[in-house]
């Protein structure tokens, strides 16, 4: 038990004796980290909007006004009722005149130029989302048939599929760099703790010769390592929370785009990424280290010139 | 106590720093290795220590043979033999107390008993109110005096020094060679090697010469100047 707590207490010791060097392992983390989280916090941005692209209104069929020209006073209830029977069509909503007209004054409140129309002019619709947004066409072919109560048919799915894509190539860019840089920062963080450890392999050396076993010295430059890899990793999420949370301030207002990643995903991934802080500078420690333990039975590189 | 059958060493490179050297030395006793910078003084320590392998012979230290022992159990080796060296190979980031204390943690002893053996050790080297400061604030004397306490702190068997004296003026060698002395009077082994004339002259004890890793000489209570070998 004393020897546990000896090594946890040297951990610490170390790392107070060690400030500019454990200070140098601690950015490395913090850079490369907040990189990777940072691209992976676009990353879902980008995913996010996606999401809610897809979940909007696919097709539109505007109708003709109902009891005139011809166009029977149910016809509206009548076609919405076929419309939500099809397969293809997930939720089907009515949209009256009096509904479009409300709308019309939302989208453009303010702009008193637009709002001097005649309100009767605007039409009553069907709003469709569909089951698989790839059924658009169908649908559409479907409407364009009912030209008695249809006036016209729009669907939004060319655009959406277009989104789809470029989202797709942009999650998978954002992924691929988040990746990436979660790779480098190992890699930055194994070879700062190396090179830390060996500005003290004279240190390890001495160890060794006084009998020191090799997990011994291994303890608490683990321990160190793992510290500064938590500590790297808690600046890099606190940072990157600070900058996601200005960027959701700043898109309050923004009705198109979201730019919250929510709470709930952060929490997860920050605390993913303070385990893999921890892991990186564990590896890192044990990779700076291997060099001088695994060379059992000699003291280290000062081998006198003269024997 | 110590023992070397035969033993060669070959460096990479194609150097010779051990020939067929065969030594016994026994419990208690105090040895100088003596020679010429080169002549193969500091790697019979380091085979001693299997801080380095023997190309060809055995080494025998407290009836273990060292040249197959597992590398697992080095650090037990090292355990019970003391070592001092020119460069005084302190940890720089330690206080002389927690240098001295290191050699008994990694023993795993308790603090209750590192206290007051750290504490009798520096008395010992004359060191006791300067356990809080750090090697750099110490002498070159007083580094070494710290060394010594490391290596006698858990009292071993063996003392190996490697020209303690090397870094050192001639009063504080004097000074050092006395703290060996006491601790060879305990009964520990003492091997050092050197090539200070006057404290092998001075302390008549048994002189092992080497040349070119070649033990030429082996005296019981011998001079540098008796062997009639200078640098």
């Amino acid at each position: 038990m004393s020897r546990i707590l000896f090594l946890i207490r040297e951990g610490f010791l170390s790392l107070r004796r060690n400030l500019l060097i454990v200070a140098g392992a601690i950015l490395a983390v913090f850079i490369s980290l907040t990189l990777a989280f940072g691209a992976l916090v676009v990353n879902e941005i980008l995913r996010i909007n996606t999401l809610a692209w897809q979940d909007g209104v696919h097709v539109i069929a505007f109708l003709k006004d109902a009891g005139e020209n011809g166009v029977p006073s149910n016809a509206h209830e009548a076609l919405l009722d076929d419309v939500r029977g099809w397969d293809e069509v997930e939720v089907a909503k009515y949209v009256s005149k009096a509904e479009a007209w409300i709308e019309y004054q939302e989208l453009f409140a303010g702009q008193e130029e637009l709002l001097d129309i005649d309100p009767t002019i605007l039409p009553a619709s069907i709003r469709v989302e569909l089951v698989d947004i790839a059924l658009h066409n169908s649908v559409k072919f479907r409407l364009d048939q009912q030209t008695q109560v249809v006036r016209q048919v729009t669907t939004a799915a060319d655009s959406i599929e277009q989104l789809q894509n470029l989202s797709s190539i942009l999650n998978a860019l954002g992924l691929g760099l988040a990746v990436a840089l979660g790779l480098s920062a190992v890699v930055l963080i194994a070879n700062t703790i190396r090179l830390a450890i060996y500005a003290r392999r004279d240190e390890v050396a001495i160890m060794k010769l006084v009998g020191a076993s090799n997990w011994f010295i291994r303890v608490p430059f683990l321990l160190e390592g793992m510290i500064e890899g938590v500590v790297g990793a808690a600046l890099a999420v606190f940072t990157v929370w600070l900058g996601s949370s200005s960027l959701a301030r700043a898109g309050e207002g923004f009705a198109l785009f979201r730019l919250d990643v929510g709470q709930e995903w952060f929490f997860r991934w920050g605390v993913l990424f303070l385990a893999f802080g921890a892991l990186a500078g564990v590896v890192g420690s044990l990779m700076g280290l291997s060099r001088y333990l695994r060379d059992a039975e000699g003291t280290g590189p000062d081998v006198p010139a003269g024997f | 106590m110590i023992r070397l059958e035969n033993v060669t060493k070959v460096y990479e490179g194609g150097t010779i720093a051990a020939n067929d050297v065969s030594l016994d030395i026994q419990k208690g006793e105090f040895m100088f290795l003596v020679g010429a910078s080169g002549s193969g003084k500091s790697t019979l320590i380091r085979l001693i220590l299997r801080d380095e392998p023997v190309t060809r012979g055995k080494v025998w230290v407290a009836g273990k043979d060292v040249t197959t022992m597992p590398k697992w159990k080095i650090p037990y080796l090292r355990r019970s033999v003391g070592t001092v060296f020119q460069d005084y190979k302190l940890l720089p980031n330690k206080t002389v107390t927690e240098n001295v204390a290191f050699a008994l943690e990694v023993l795993g002893r308790p603090r209750s008993v590192i206290a007051p053996q750290v504490a009798q050790v520096l008395e010992l080297v004359g060191l006791a109110d300067k356990g809080e400061r750090f090697p750099r604030q110490l002498s070159g004397g007083e580094q070494q005096r710290v060394s010594v306490a490391r290596a006698f702190v858990n009292r071993p068997p063996i003392m190996l020094c490697d020209e303690p004296t090397g870094n050192l003026d001639p009063k504080t060698s004097v000074g050092i060679m006395r703290l060996l002395d006491r601790i060879n009077r305990t009964g520990t082994t003492v091997v050092m090697a050197t090539h200070d004339h006057a404290i092998v002259d001075a302390m008549a004890r048994r002189v092992v010469l080497l040349d070119e890793g070649k033990v030429m000489r082996d005296e019981e209570s011998g001079t540098y100047e008796g062997l009639g070998e200078k640098e």
